[in-house]
């Protein structure tokens, strides 16, 4: 095999691209605005993307699978107002987190059941629990928020220790674990054998319906760790809370290199997808001053990385 | 053939890179000098949304504020739905910019409040406009009109409006159940209706969302056949309710009462289902926050003064921490179409 094949049939391509992008965007913005790259304002304003990084843990490894959880952002609204409801209730921050945690749980765990027992497509399942979870929650608040949930809590978010903002400790662990989960184990395998053909894997005695059951719940899971960050950066439970999240998500994952289609795609990817994403947001807000702009931006990243993947793709199949 | 093309791109982006590289330094030497020279002051002001005429409005003002000061250099920016959690980052991303002064009008104090608290620790001088936030989150809150002037104005022009012998019930269309003024208004305009022969049926909050206004106005005119009159009590709301009326062919049975700019209320006010328009001067209101910025920053204005004087509009009064903008002004048939904004 030359060298060039060898160049061509290397398969960390668009993480590789991306990593460049993203140097690049950053020695353009540091050097149009010095003061972009300081440290310390980076990993302040990191503050923003933590609860759509969590959640993008739990989209990826979907993805591959060739599914999707459109219902992401929902089940944090759900989350935050049983979080809210049951703090309340009962006065203790531990009730409130478990109730949390439970919430999650169940709702990932309703879309995992809908989805492998009832063969019902997960476009159409998270679609309607999408609609579902964020009604149920808007219904049981009222549309009223909980706050003033004291300044430990917000501390949790908006603290930090060594210098490395709390979330980011909770991200960089489940980051592992998924990524050791994914590119590491027989599990891993399964979930990318299930994206490239599923008749194919269940034939060869994969239990694809267990496997995708517990990625559904896994990503309830995220979305309620990823809700206690959100509550306690705002130091508000509202029913709105991540509206609109699933669709960053996705495009963060789709960025990454995942192929919607299932079979292809890595964490590191997303992670460094997700960076692009904040990074290009990030620089043309400060830069410009105008928040109109960012998903401008964002749109034309995705596009991009859509038509890199399709050249990608037909060049290796010629 | 991809592989070349795709190589050629990184080495170009490549190439690119080294060379901005290279000429770093020699930006970086001219930028300082520019910094050095003129010191501007930088004020943020950060409206509850952006692109309404309302806050639109505020903002000629405050842009006339920065003219005539000469050495401020004014952003306006602000979440185009409304989502307080849009404030918060962009406060976020201010204080880190090390901007001078941001004015916040808080969607949801809360929310909003820690970013608030973060930006004064790290030396920006925080003052709220149009809408009040926690106490300890801002030093001072520019307030157009106290909370009992428009409160009993807006259930005496309704009384009034409607004839005094009227008897039936009346709605507040509100805005974001966690809006600080509307909370505070309508604390004022239940006891003050209680003494009238009006009832009040309900309160709906559809949040700064036009079309969600219009849908509740329209819930509580079939809901309530005795429904007299609606307070619509945000400038976004205040036209969706008069909107429902007009649609559902309501006019001169409820009457439409609220705050909103004159140039959105003018139809309505012409057509009849509206008859009084309460609202203050919202270019004085961007003007007085600019005012009150530059002086917070340049050491003019400290905590305790009693008194500030705010370029043509000459000296307003400070009751507490609240700098008060003045009287409020009713638009009715004879004088709406004189102003506009």
């Amino acid at each position: 095999m030359s060298l060039w094949n060898r160049i061509r049939r290397f398969r960390g391509w668009h993480e590789a691209t991306i990593a460049l992008l993203l140097v690049s965007l950053l020695a353009v913005a540091g050097r149009l605005m010095p003061s972009f790259l300081r440290v310390d304002s980076q990993l302040l304003l990191s503050r923003h993307i933590w609860e759509v990084a969590i959640l993008a843990l739990g989209m990826t490894p979907i993805i591959i699978t060739g599914g999707i959880d459109l219902s992401a952002g929902s089940t944090m609204g759900l989350c935050a107002v049983m979080f809210g409801l049951c703090l309340t209730a009962s006065g203790s921050l531990t009730i409130g987190c478990l109730a949390c945690v439970a919430t999650g749980f169940a709702c990932g765990a309703l879309n995992g059941v809908l989805i492998s027992r009832f063969r019902v497509h997960p476009l159409i399942v998270t679609l309607a629990t999408f609609a579902g979870y964020r009604g149920i929650a808007e219904g049981i608040s009222q549309g009223d928020s909980y706050s003033k949930f004291g300044d430990s809590f917000s501390g949790l978010a908006r603290g930090s220790w060594i210098g490395i903002p709390r979330p980011g400790f909770l991200f960089a662990m489940l980051a592992i674990a998924g990524t050791v989960l994914l590119g590491r184990t027989p599990t891993g395998r399964f979930i990318y054998a299930i994206g490239h053909n599923q008749q194919a894997a269940r034939y060869s005695g994969i239990a694809v319906e267990r496997l995708k059951f517990w990625l559904y719940t896994a990503s309830g899971l995220l979305a309620s760790l990823a809700t206690l960050v959100y509550v306690s950066r705002f130091d508000t439970a509202k029913a709105d809370a991540g509206k609109g999240f699933e669709l960053d998500v996705i495009t963060a994952v789709v960025v990454g290199g995942t192929s919607i289609f299932g079979g292809r795609g890595s964490l590191l990817g997303t992670i460094l997808g997700l960076l692009l994403i904040h990074e290009t947001r990030l620089f043309v807000s400060r830069y410009w001053r105008t928040d109109e702009l960012r998903s401008i931006v964002v749109g034309i990243l995705l596009i991009g990385s859509v038509l890199v993947y399709r050249v990608c793709v037909r060049d290796r199949r010629a | 053939m991809f592989g070349k093309s795709l190589s050629f791109c990184l080495l170009s982006t490549l190439l690119i890179v080294g060379c901005q590289r290279g000429e770093t330094e020699r930006d970086l030497a001219a930028t300082g000098k520019k910094s050095g020279s003129d010191k501007k002051i930088t004020i943020c002001l950060l409206p509850k949304i952006k692109g309404i005429s309302y806050f639109s409005s505020c903002f000629n003002g405050a842009r006339q504020a920065a003219e005539e000061l000469g050495n401020v250099e004014l952003i306006y920016d602000g979440p185009t739905d409304g989502d307080p959690k849009k404030q918060a980052e962009m406060i976020e991303q201010w204080t880190v910019d090390g901007v001078d002064a941001i004015c916040v009008a808080p969607n949801a104090p809360d929310v909003v409040a820690n970013a608030m608290k973060e930006a004064r620790a790290a030396g920006v001088k925080v003052l709220t406009w149009d809408a009040d936030g926690t106490q300890e989150s801002r030093s001072f809150f520019v307030n157009q009109a106290t909370a009992q002037s428009i409160g009993e104005g807006l259930v005496q022009a309704m009384v009034n409006d409607l004839g005094s012998e009227v008897v039936g019930d009346v709605v507040i269309i509100s805005s974001d159940a966690t809006a600080a003024n509307q909370n505070a208004w309508i604390d004022v305009m239940k006891p003050a209706l209680q003494k009238t022969n009006l009832t009040l049926a309900t309160i709906k909050y559809p949040g700064e969302n036009a079309s969600h206004a219009l849908a509740d106005a329209q819930d509580v005119i079939e809901k309530y056949p005795n429904l007299k009159g609606m307070f619509g009590i945000s400038a976004v709301t205040f036209p969706g309710a008069a909107e429902a009326v007009e649609q559902d062919g309501k006019t001169g049975q409820v009457l439409v009462t609220g705050l909103s700019t004159p140039n959105d209320m003018k139809k309505f006010v012409h057509s009849g289902t509206v008859k009084s328009v309460f609202l203050w001067n919202t270019l004085d209101l961007g003007y007085l926050t600019v005012h009150v910025a530059e002086a917070l920053v340049s050491g003019e204005l400290k905590e305790g003064a009693t008194s500030f004087t705010a370029g043509r509009l000459g000296e307003k009064k400070i009751v507490a921490d609240n700098i008060l903008l003045g009287d409020i002004l009713i638009f009715t048939k004879d004088n709406i179409d004189q102003y506009d904004f």
